[in-house]
């Protein structure tokens, strides 16, 4: 497979982009959950309508967050080891995997995450299991960074690589899965009395949330490219480089489409055409969703390539 | 909001060059990569540009006829890796090294060194 000019491990770049999506989504979600929607109603509690249907998307996501994270653990175990996927799944190799990389055990910690945030979700709503819930799902997708490029950059600039990546997994989550969960609550509005200002107190919350991750986004991902690329040059020669544009061109396509959002539906959503606003905003997040599906592909590529800063030495 | 991105993109890719090596790299060698040492040495040490793996990192050391003489068993801390050699004859010693790195790159190659007057 080829992307780019970049050779792929297409196995391995698919179950990784389902995993990267599947995590997002849950946190994203459960990010929503305390930032949006909590907030939101207290104001307008009718946004609580939705919250049955969050929890079952959240659910789903983890489901398939754990299953491709297995077949991840395993194709990266094979990896690894230079064996085939069939002789990889040997109890030994994985085991060695497990116990004996940093991969594996990051792989450990986020089972834990998992554990922790499907007790939570079993347990129902207190403001304590809320608050645990949230810093599973942080912790669920905030470890993938010591999993790759950053979790292997020495010193300082190790650190500060760690912390960008953190930051910008974190963000990319509240953007993507709190948007699938803005497009579910609008439709669950659609036909609600009273519907106008509800809409605008959840949208308003939400476009806050955005525009945080956004701007997180840019700084961390500016992070990231200074440490891995590292100049224009190398952006446009190696693989990684092209991926990392494409990447870069889709997140520009979908910061237009959130920038029209929030500049030009978001004031209609107080006027008459208040429905009509919705529908397009619902569209458009749904089209943003379908980019940011795109994005996950590119991540899920990217980490498999050699960065372009070696090309350097 | 979209002037702001066109400014952090920019910033990005205008930055100048970084050092920073992203998957382990041979960093240097004793004895010294294409060097010349008078006596066998008792143990060949790599250092990488990053942490490695124990459980899947390894190196062979073998002479001019090809005979392995290393002692085997690598021993790796950090992003250091020595194995101790069972000693030998004047020539050529070829290093063969397969590593990897704790963010799921393999890395490998190969050096020479010489021992003799």
């Amino acid at each position: 497979m080829d992307w780019f000019g970049a050779e792929l491990d297409g196995p391995l770049v698919a179950v990784r982009t389902v995993h990267f999506a599947a995590s997002a989504v849950t946190a994203g979600v459960v990010i929503f959950g305390a930032a949006v929607l909590m907030p939101a109603s207290r104001t307008a509690p009718q946004v609580l309508a939705v919250a049955p249907r969050l929890r079952l998307v959240v659910w789903l996501a983890l489901l398939v967050s754990v299953a491709s994270g297995l077949a991840w653990f395993i194709l990266q175990a094979a990896a690894m080891s230079g064996l085939s996927v069939g002789e990889a799944m040997s109890p030994g190799t994985l085991w060695t995997v497990l116990d004996e990389t940093q991969f594996g055990q990051v792989m450990l910690a986020r089972s834990l995450c998992v554990l922790v945030l499907a007790a939570c979700l079993c347990l129902g709503g207190g403001a304590g299991l809320r608050r645990l819930r949230l810093a599973a799902a942080l912790g669920l997708v905030g470890a993938i960074a010591w999993t790759g490029h950053a979790g292997a950059t020495a010193g300082t600039e190790g650190v500060v690589h760690l912390l960008a990546d953190v930051l910008h997994l974190w963000a990319a989550a509240a953007w993507t899965g709190g948007l699938l969960a803005l497009v579910l609550l609008l439709l669950a509005l659609r036909l609600a009395p009273d519907r106008a200002p509800v809409r605008i107190a959840a949208v308003r919350r939400f476009s806050t949330l955005g525009l945080a991750s956004v701007a997180t986004l840019i700084v961390s991902g500016a992070v990231h490219c200074w440490i891995l690329v590292g100049s224009l040059q190398l952006m446009l020669v190696t693989g990684y480089g092209r991926l990392l544009t494409a990447k870069l061109v889709l997140f520009a396509a979908m910061l237009a489409l959130a920038a029209a959002n929030r500049v030009w539906l978001t004031p209609h959503l107080a006027t008459m055409a208040a429905d009509r606003s919705a529908t397009i905003l619902t569209c458009s997040a749904m089209l943003e969703l379908l980019l940011a599906a795109a994005v996950f592909a590119l991540v899920g590529a990217l980490g498999t390539q050699h960065p372009a800063a070696h090309f350097l030495i | 909001m979209r002037r702001s991105l066109s400014i952090a993109v920019a910033l990005a890719l205008l930055l100048v060059a970084s050092q920073a090596h992203a998957h382990a790299e041979l960093d240097h060698a004793e004895p010294r990569v294409g060097n010349k040492v008078a006596t066998p040495p008792r143990e060949v040490t790599l250092w990488f540009t990053q942490k490695i793996e124990p459980a899947f990192s390894r190196m062979t050391v073998t002479n001019a006829a090809g005979e392995r003489v290393d002692s085997g068993k690598a021993r790796i801390s950090g992003s250091q890796m020595s194995v101790s050699l069972r000693g030998g004859a004047a020539g050529t010693y070829r290093v063969n090294w397969h590593v990897l790195s704790v963010d799921t790159h393999t890395t490998d190659g190969n050096f020479t060194f010489q021992v003799g007057e």
